[in-house]
């Protein structure tokens, strides 16, 4: 039986109550609302700041102007260009180092320690419920002059007594274990959910048709955990471009990144409008480096979208 | 910095406008002062509520170590404050920290607002033009009376007393008797001497490091530096650069552990840690340069919007009264504001004498430089930053 509106009524039970049923743009509202107010909204007043249009001295006024980017891009603000570098490359070394390692754990934990992978994956995390802060300052405990490391190789005569490792600390050393720690747990868990995930028929296969070990690996197993790889490599990348606790506090004047010029720019300085430029133009590379990898991140959630359509 | 290359010709860039501007404010702000008599007006002109019917939560910025006694974060046994935690308990005093006065400056701007503010006084003009202070009503400071005028007189503007200073002392540079030669510790050079590389710390902050590299160089108006002299200091700040383990931000957590463990042997600091290092066994010297030490004066900034008049006052009051003054110079051995406390109540005589405790006048005597207020802040910021990212 068909109502007016065109609905099935069910057969004693009267008209159907009809309710009024948001549509997906309503229901995309709150996210979207979340989104404009907590990343669009403060990075727009970053780029206001950043044109002078925004000002943080009481009582100055404001006008519109291009030179701190000019400064920045093209003139004698070479000290942050190259800050920047620097800081890229230390960032880059760091993303594929802590990759390159990540993968045999993920891979132990996937493919050899089987039952009692999640115990030590729980393991590996279990320094993660700490403060980041706390984390790095035992990094200084352990590699201070007279740290944990220094004292052991005194302890056991393989040094001079007093006499310490001077690029343990405050150097480019101590900033990319610090971050290669940091990081380490969080490249695994990628590339181990997609190792889980693999259809281990397929290595199985592999050695039924007289494949080694080794080619079973690099022809099967590592292309498809790939997806895995590139965005653990993601997860170092990114956030690493404005790291500055590390460097703060394990790095020496020579070894600070691109983070700590604009933490002090906005922290110790008058100058928010510099800052800000430094500051767009790190989430200008943030925003590329996105679109770049988010082209090889093809995941389940998106292939499940498009089977819907 | 590209600056310089537009600075050709008429035009004027927005950071020269910056500056010019803040001089212009700043100078007028130091003229008024300068113009003003010395007896400072009670600046309770508008009316307040009463003590009870406000909420008595204080949110103070201060330096670390400076805590109210009674508070959980006062750790090194100072007693000052320990009058109002007795009377209105602990917990609802929140501290903001600064670890230089660049950053409390920014930081009352920006982190605000603040029932009190305790940064040093050269950049009292800014607090002022910024409207982010209120003159207090010192009729309602029981031992006002007590500070000392020249101090008192320095914690004026137009007649108004923005600052009710506490306390106030010297910058110099700590060095390891046991690893670094006195005969190179007889200036502020030694901060640049290669030969202890990897072995110096400067504090991280723009008008300090400025200051001290401007003494080294020979210029006497350390806070009024033309561009090039600015210049010429920023070029000697990244040679020296190279030559520091870290600029060190905090005091207790890194720079006198570090001088204590013996990571670093030259450190810019101030005389509590020759103090500190005293009580260690650690043999460390307060460098007395043949350019002179810098010196400075600190003190309490009312909130210009505060909530808590009364209780600012109250607390304000339970650090300057002379047994809180007493116990401070004795922890510190920084020179107290209150003129009741008597050389003859510090314990360390030899102290007392070589740090002129029992004279406030001596923070501008002819061998040191008081830190003072700067036109070109914003330029040496910016220096600063280029030499640190450089």
């Amino acid at each position: 039986m068909m109502t007016a509106d065109g609905h099935a009524a069910r057969s004693g039970r009267g008209p159907r109550r009809t309710w009024a049923r948001p549509g997906k743009g309503a229901l995309v509202l709150p996210p979207l609302l979340f989104v404009v107010v907590l990343l669009v909204l403060p990075v727009a007043l970053v780029g206001l700041y950043s044109v002078g249009l925004r000002t943080n001295i009481p009582g100055t006024p404001t006008a519109f102007s291009l030179l701190d980017w000019k400064d920045f891009l093209t003139g004698g603000g070479s000290a942050f260009r190259s800050r920047f570098v620097y800081s890229m490359e230390i960032t880059l070394f760091v993303s594929v180092i802590t990759t390159a390692a990540a993968y045999p754990l993920a891979y132990y934990l996937s493919f050899v320690a089987r039952r009692r992978r999640y115990a030590l994956l729980l393991v590996l995390l279990a320094p993660f419920f700490t403060s980041y802060l706390l984390r790095v300052i035992a990094w200084q405990i352990i590699l201070n002059e007279n740290g944990v490391v220094n004292s052991l190789l005194w302890t056991l005569h393989l040094r001079p007594h007093g006499e310490a490792i001077s690029w343990l600390i405050y150097s480019n050393f101590s900033i990319a274990l610090v971050l290669f720690y940091t990081w380490i747990p969080f490249v695994a868990l990628p590339i181990f959910v997609v190792l889980e995930n693999l259809d281990h028929r397929l290595p199985e296969a592999a050695a039924d048709l007289g494949a080694s070990r080794a080619a079973t690996f690099w022809r099967i197993t590592f292309p498809l955990s790939l997806p895995g790889v590139i965005a653990g490599f993601v997860f170092v990348l990114i956030p690493t471009t404005g790291e500055f606790i590390a460097p703060l506090l394990v790095g020496g004047p020579n070894n600070q990144l691109f983070g700590n010029s604009i933490q002090a720019f906005f922290s110790n300085s008058p100058d928010w409008n510099y800052g800000s430029v430094l500051a767009m133009t790190l989430i200008v590379v943030v925003v590329v480096l996105t679109l770049v990898f988010g082209r090889f991140l093809r995941t389940d959630l998106r292939a499940g979208t498009g089977a819907e359509q | 910095m590209a600056t310089e290359h537009h600075q050709s010709g008429r035009r004027i860039d927005r950071r020269q406008f910056l500056s010019a501007s803040a001089a212009i404010l700043g100078g007028a702000v130091v003229l008024d002062a300068c113009g003003s008599s010395g007896t400072p007006s009670s600046g309770g002109a508008t009316s307040h509520p009463p003590l009870s019917k406000e909420p008595g939560n204080l949110s103070i910025l201060e330096w670390g170590g400076y805590e109210a006694a009674g508070t959980k974060a006062q750790t090194n046994g100072l007693e000052a404050g320990k009058t109002y935690t007795a009377k209105f308990g602990a917990n609802s005093i929140t501290y903001t920290y600064i670890t230089n006065d660049d950053q409390a400056l920014q930081k009352a701007t920006a982190a605000g607002p603040f029932d009190i503010m305790h940064p040093c006084h050269e950049n009292l003009p800014d607090y002022v033009s910024r409207g982010l202070v209120q003159p207090w009503d010192t009729s309602l400071l029981s031992s006002f009376h007590q500070l000392n005028p020249y101090l008192v007189s320095k914690g004026q503007v137009n007649g108004k007393q923005y600052l009710i200073p506490w306390d106030w002392g010297y910058g110099s540079l700590s060095y390891r008797t046991d690893k670094v030669a006195a005969s190179d510790a007889t200036g502020w050079e030694l901060a640049w001497n290669p030969k202890y590389s990897g072995r110096i710390s400067l504090w991280s902050g723009a008008s300090t490091a400025f200051e001290v590299a401007a003494l080294k160089l020979g210029y006497p108006h350390m806070d009024q530096l033309t561009s090039s002299q600015v210049q010429t200091a920023k070029a000697s700040l990244t040679t020296q650069k190279p030559l520091n383990k870290f600029y060190w931000e905090s005091e207790y957590s890194q720079m006198q552990p570090a001088i204590k463990s013996g990571t670093i042997w030259i450190a810019y600091s101030w005389q509590d840690t020759q103090v500190a290092m005293k009580k260690a066994g650690i043999p460390v010297a307060f460098m007395n340069p043949s350019q002179g030490r810098l010196s400075w004066l600190c003190g309490f900034m009312l909130g210009a919007h505060t909530k808590n008049y009364h209780h600012a006052h109250d607390y304000v009051e339970s650090f300057i009264n002379h047994d809180a003054s007493a116990q401070m110079t004795n922890l510190y051995y920084y020179g107290t504001a209150n003129d009741t406390v008597k050389p003859s109540e510090i314990q360390d005589k030899t102290l007392v004498a070589a740090l002129k405790l029992g004279d406030p006048r001596a923070i501008a005597g002819p061998d040191v430089h008081l830190q003072s207020w700067s036109p070109n802040r914003a330029a040496l910021e910016l220096a600063w930053q280029e030499v640190q990212a450089s």
